[in-house]
């Protein structure tokens, strides 16, 4: 019971990360028509940008802050300059998914090569430890599932009572027709480049301080992750990616508990594969019928 | 789909990124070059006169084993230096190149091969890791190229390649040693934490053989997967199965992770560490004590080395040589005196010192032609005089005299697979990050856990 517990609290932390990168990930992938498998390239150079005003003897909090800035400028610039010259010329899905791994080696190996290869920390207190009945978790842990929860309710809030939200949901569905229906569709892509990149810094710089120690290939295996939410939960659907994350988070966590943990991530996986082979548009994508 | 509304200029921009990101990757993975290189004559042939000779640096630079290649690289950058301010090599000014492997087979045999398409000055490969040998190794030699590798891989304790050079010991007697020091710090039960690359896992089947002899307690053995982010599922195993000590060896982000992890989950306590070699470098010092704290980092380390000077004539020389230069090889961070304790630092140094005294000896700069007299130099001859560094020695050769060259490492003897092994040191850290010798393991004391 005790490590049932521990590994469902280390579960609840990797979901609360994978959450976090998982909404903006889809979020963009249902308004924007773009697969950005760069994201993941993206949020480490946001930890990397936290790492030096960190270094720079400032608080890592303010370098979660020029993360965010920094990844949702940088988001914006990668897809006026790259993605969207592109689709304006009408190149395929497939074509895209190529641009995006293209930017992916850009961003990851010109991050490395100015970072370097070895991997680094922040300077930063992990705080007091509180613990219940084998679930241990830091005060910076907390933080993070808070910030994962507050990213969430946000999201919410942001799809169903905004007209921001109203009209990112329009655009997905059916871009033509938001357009006809007085949507600017274009303004709310840019938006949401800049929302979603937002959310890539923030998980970046959350998923290193999780981590402890990165460095610039660090999250190779965790877009798998982010991927496996997505599709688990439903592309296209935050509240799928949301759902979808704490599935991968707390499978790979409290299979590991059972199995041996080099096993924990095929575990996952094969959760993933019999899910899709159940319901194959994801978690709540048949449910639900058209993307949030 | 729009094919027939792609214009040509999106075409172009994507073949210019994706050429872009190949010429990154190509200059992250393969090679880079430093001083004033310039072609010779072919490998396996002698190089023209004044011509510069290039040694590579064939080891990881990137992904999780990326501390390596920069010691290396620094090794090199000192020793040429000392062999350049010495009047180089038979006319020739020796440079250093680095061709990044990612410490992965896969990545290494392209950039190995891409090294030997463009380097035609190539004198000697170093570097060579176990995450990379077994697939590296056979290409080098058959393109005739004399190679000092870093690899521990029993393998080559038994398969001959003529131009294959080992200054380090197999990987079991490294388990061997680590298990002895936790005998001698009084450990009884024992966690092992390996990374799933090939160079740490070596250690694990010597190091459980060990543990059973020495009657000590596996209490687990967690894998830990280099590309994961968190091994909190590990550490909580490690700490529920009471270990007195972790021996490890996961490079990268891991081992940090795993102790940043291991003393949250255990109350705020380190369990103390016995690591490999590999643990005694700058970037891995910074990583781990920036995870956990240097001091805590400090008091619950300890690591096996092979034995290195601290002093006499070659550590004078080669801290003069590696000192010197500070600040100038790239990927080098943390404390740079850290590197005249690193097994590769030392060992590589040594092992550039002998293919170029070889070279000045056999007065060729052709491998086949040379590699005898490296261990003709390394074992030394009847009446040999003792050199121990390459400016004396060089100095000797000239003088008609025979030599035996004994660098910072210590005397070698190269047996019939040109291996030589030394013996182990226990090494610990300082809170700034120096590398402090705490005592000896005997040869008794490893063969006491061997077969």
């Amino acid at each position: 019971m005790t490590i049932f517990l521990a590994s469902l609290g280390f579960g609840l932390v990797t979901a609360s990360v994978l959450a976090v990168a998982a909404i903006g990930f889809t979020l963009q992938f249902s308004v924007t028509d773009v697969l950005n498998l760069a994201y993941g390239a993206v949020m480490i150079a946001g930890a990397f940008i936290a790492y030096v005003v960190n270094q720079a003897g400032l608080n890592v909090w303010v370098g979660l802050v020029a993360a965010v800035v920094a990844c949702s400028v940088g988001s914006v610039l990668l897809n006026a300059g790259v993605y969207a010259p592109f689709q304006r010329r009408g190149a395929s899905p497939i074509t895209m998914v190529i641009v995006s791994l293209g930017m992916t080696l850009i961003i990851e190996f010109g991050t490395q090569a100015i970072a370097g290869g070895t991997s680094v920390s922040y300077t930063m207190a992990q705080g007091p430890t509180v613990g219940a009945g084998g679930l241990e978790l830091s005060a910076v842990q907390l933080v993070v599932i808070g910030l994962s929860l507050l990213v969430m309710a946000a999201t919410h809030v942001l799809l169903r009572y905004t007209k921001l939200g109203k009209a990112m949901r329009a655009t997905a569905a059916n871009r033509t027709l938001a357009r006809n229906c007085g949507i600017r569709t274009s303004r709310v892509i840019t938006v949401t480049w800049a929302v979603t990149g937002a959310l890539c810094g923030l998980a970046g710089v959350i998923f290193a301080m999780d981590a402890g120690s990165f460095d610039a290939t660090s999250t190779d295996l965790f877009l798998i992750l982010i991927l496996a939410a997505v599709f688990l939960g439903g592309p296209g659907q935050a509240y799928g990616a949301m759902l979808g994350a704490v599935v991968i988070g707390l499978a790979t966590e409290v299979s590991a508990a059972y199995i041996t943990p080099s096993y924990k991530y095929v575990a996952a996986f094969v959760a993933l594969l019999i899910m899709l082979g159940v319901r194959p548009a994801g978690l709540l994508g048949a449910r639900v019928g058209a993307r949030t | 789909m729009k094919f027939t509304t792609l214009v040509p200029r999106p075409v172009a921009a994507v073949a210019a990124l994706l050429v872009a990101a190949a010429a990154v990757v190509a200059g992250c993975s393969s090679a880079t070059s430093s001083g004033t290189g310039s072609p010779g004559t072919g490998s396996s042939g002698s190089a023209p006169s004044g011509s510069s000779l290039t040694i590579a640096d064939v080891a990881p630079f990137s992904g999780p084993d990326a501390a390596l290649g920069p010691t290396y690289l620094a090794s090199c950058y000192g020793a040429t230096a000392a062999i350049n301010a010495a009047g180089g090599v038979l006319g020739h000014q020796l440079t250093c190149k680095s061709v990044d492997t990612r410490g992965d087979p896969a990545d290494a045999v392209p950039a190995v091969n891409q090294m030997f398409a463009t380097t035609s000055s190539l004198a000697l490969v170093i570097g060579c890791t176990s995450d990379e040998a077994a697939s590296v190794v056979p290409v080098i030699n058959s393109h005739q190229m004399a190679m000092f590798c870093m690899t521990g891989q029993s393998e080559f304790d038994s398969v001959h390649f003529p131009y294959f050079y080992r200054l380090v010991p197999p990987d079991l007697e490294e388990s061997y040693a680590m298990v002895v020091i936790a005998q001698q710090l009084g450990y009884k039960r024992i966690a092992l934490a390996f990374g799933n690359d090939i160079g740490s896992q070596t250690f694990i089947q010597p190091a459980i053989a060990a543990i059973k002899k020495a009657g000590m307690t596996l209490t687990t053995n967690q894998t830990l997967d280099l590309n994961a982010s968190t091994f909190r599922t590990e550490a909580a195993a490690i700490i529920a199965s009471h270990p007195d000590a972790i021996m490890t060896e996961a490079l990268g982000s891991a081992d940090p992770t795993l102790f940043a992890e291991i003393k949250q989950l255990n109350g705020g306590k380190m369990i103390p560490i016995v690591a490999t070699s590999a643990a005694i470098s700058p970037p891995f010092f910074k990583a781990a004590a920036a995870a956990v704290g240097a001091s805590t980092f400090v008091a619950n380390f300890h690591a096996d080395n092979l034995v290195t000077e601290t002093s006499g004539p070659a550590y004078t020389a080669f801290s003069a040589a590696l000192l010197g230069q500070q600040g100038k090889v790239p990927g080098t961070t943390g404390n740079f005196t850290t590197y005249l304790s690193a097994p590769g630092g030392v060992h590589l140094y040594d092992g550039i010192n002998l293919a170029a005294l070889a070279m000045i000896m056999s007065k060729s700069t052709s491998p086949s032609v040379y590699g005898p007299d490296i261990l003709t130099i390394g074992n030394g001859v009847s009446g040999a005089a003792t050199c121990y560094s390459f400016a004396a020695c060089a100095a000797d050769l000239k003088a008609g005299k025979t030599i035996r060259y004994e660098g910072p490492g210590g005397p070698t003897s190269f047996d019939g697979f040109h291996d030589s092994t030394g013996i182990f040191q226990v090494d610990t850290y300082s809170a700034d990050g120096t590398v402090n010798v705490t005592g000896n393991l005997t040869a008794a004391q490893l063969r006491a856990l061997s077969g």
